[in-house]
């Protein structure tokens, strides 16, 4: 058996949440490795649940939001761009790679980008290896 | 009838042990009537293993209230540590260090190896000088914070904790009813003039004075922060309030951070650049932002950064 990588994904009521919503009554396949959170807007995902997701064991996180411009809160997914700067910024100082976080944006009509990020990051973050297991000593 | 009471110092400064003094003279009815000192190395000859030291037991008096400052860092600090607990019914972290790891605790920043080599070992050392590995307690792993060994019962920060706090939690033990503790941010006490957010483009380090007029008081002091200078106080945890303004901006300085985060499994620095990216404020302007965990380095806030892979390096 292969490693099997955790992948948290943040997805906004309005927008991926109703996208992963629809990929499932069209019955499109993704990755069985992704657990879905709603959140109300992507804007409201702090710092803190990101890095307390991979501190718990999660190999990687995504955030899914509104196209920009598109928020329902109106500028929602500005607030969760500026966070999510802050957060590849700052995934190092707390000895992680950056790519095990990702951001992206699609509207409600959009489950095939939706099945194609979550696919992406599966993918990427299996080749990385489990989140603990760093190459402290290279 | 007086309330046994320990008092127990770890990897700690005795600053705090200070702050206790400094409680002035509510220390005295606190001293003669209310608490009985039953053990405290830093008035009392009382040996962990019998007075001569030929005790095979560790001794440390059982008691009501427990008073333990500094973090855990040795293994005679863990042994201590868990001695409190085993002797102790109230058990009470006083100051950062026991709270957060505190100063020590930056040490979990870098490579311990390579720390410890760093005391011991520095070019103006004698040769032949290498990290001691007898006669002095073998270090752990990294500093850590007391609640990560043992339950503790209440948390008073502060680098050094607030005498009147101090007070207020034993006379809460004496009269056997909760204390009544601050438990907002730094902000919430402070009387600044604050005109909104979005003003601060970028932060500066406190290397120019604040702008104000010496013979103003404080409440006619823009916020630092919107000055543009590094303050802590919105994700710092309050009580250094003495005299009701936070002691750093009464002196006109912006805040350190030294009562750690306002919730307990706060990240002072995440919750920092947070607010200033959703400000719209550009949190790269922040010089050196793994400092902001410098009271709060425990509970694996600082690491030593990951080596890249030779991959990686390219």
């Amino acid at each position: 058996m292969g490693f099997e990588p955790k992948i948290i994904a943040f997805c906004c009521n309005w927008c991926s949440y109703a996208a992963a919503d629809l990929a499932g009554t069209a019955r499109m396949q993704y990755p069985h490795n992704v657990r879905i959170i709603r959140v109300m807007c992507s804007g409201m995902v702090h710092p803190e649940l990101v890095l307390d997701a991979l501190s718990h064991g999660a190999d990687g996180v995504i955030v899914l939001g509104c196209h920009l411009g598109e928020c329902h809160y109106q500028d929602g997914n500005r607030k969760a761009l500026a966070r999510s700067e802050v957060i590849t910024e700052l995934l190092e100082d707390f000895g992680y790679e950056t790519e095990r976080y990702e951001i992206s944006w699609l509207s409600s009509s959009e489950p095939d980008r939706l099945v194609k990020a979550f696919t992406g990051i599966t993918e990427r973050v299996r080749k990385m290896g489990p989140v603990n297991a760093r190459d402290l000593a290279g | 009838m007086a309330v046994r009471t320990v008092l127990e110092w770890l990897n700690s400064c005795s600053g705090c042990e200070i702050a206790i003094l400094n409680i002035g003279e509510a220390l005295v009815p606190l001293l003669t009537r209310h608490l009985e000192l039953v053990h405290a190395p830093i008035l009392m000859d009382h040996k962990y293993l019998g007075q001569r030291g030929d005790g095979t037991e560790f001794n440390i008096p059982e008691a009501e209230v427990g008073l333990v400052s500094g973090g855990v860092a040795t293994v005679e600090h863990l042994q201590v540590l868990l001695q409190m607990r085993e002797k102790c019914r109230i058990l009470i972290a006083l100051g950062t260090c026991a709270t957060h790891g505190g100063i020590p605790a930056l040490m979990n920043g870098q490579d311990r190896k390579e720390g410890w080599e760093g005391v011991f070992q520095t070019r103006t050392t004698d040769p032949g000088c290498s990290v001691p590995d007898v006669e002095v307690p073998a270090p752990l792993d990294r500093v850590y914070a007391c609640d990560e060994k043992v339950e503790i019962d209440l948390f008073l920060p502060g680098c050094p904790p607030n005498p009147a706090l101090i007070a207020e939690v034993l006379m809460a033990v004496v009269e056997d009813r909760d204390p009544v503790l601050p438990h907002k941010s730094v902000c919430d006490t402070c009387p600044v003039i604050r005109e909104g957010k979005g003003a601060v483009s970028v932060v500066r380090r406190f290397l120019v004075n604040a702008e104000f007029l010496a013979e103003d008081p404080i409440d006619r002091m823009r916020c630092l922060l919107e000055q543009g200078f590094m303050c802590m106080g919105p994700v710092t945890a309050a009580g250094c309030a003495g005299g009701g303004l936070p002691r750093c901006i009464a002196a006109r300085v912006p805040c350190r951070g030294c009562f750690g985060p306002v919730r307990r499994d706060g990240n002072q620095m995440l919750d920092m650049m947070n607010a200033l990216a959703s400000n719209g404020s550009d949190f790269k302007s922040v010089v050196d932002r793994r400092s902001l965990l410098r009271f709060s380095g425990a509970h694996g806030g600082l690491r030593p950064l990951r080596r890249k892979s030779a991959a990686e390096r390219g």
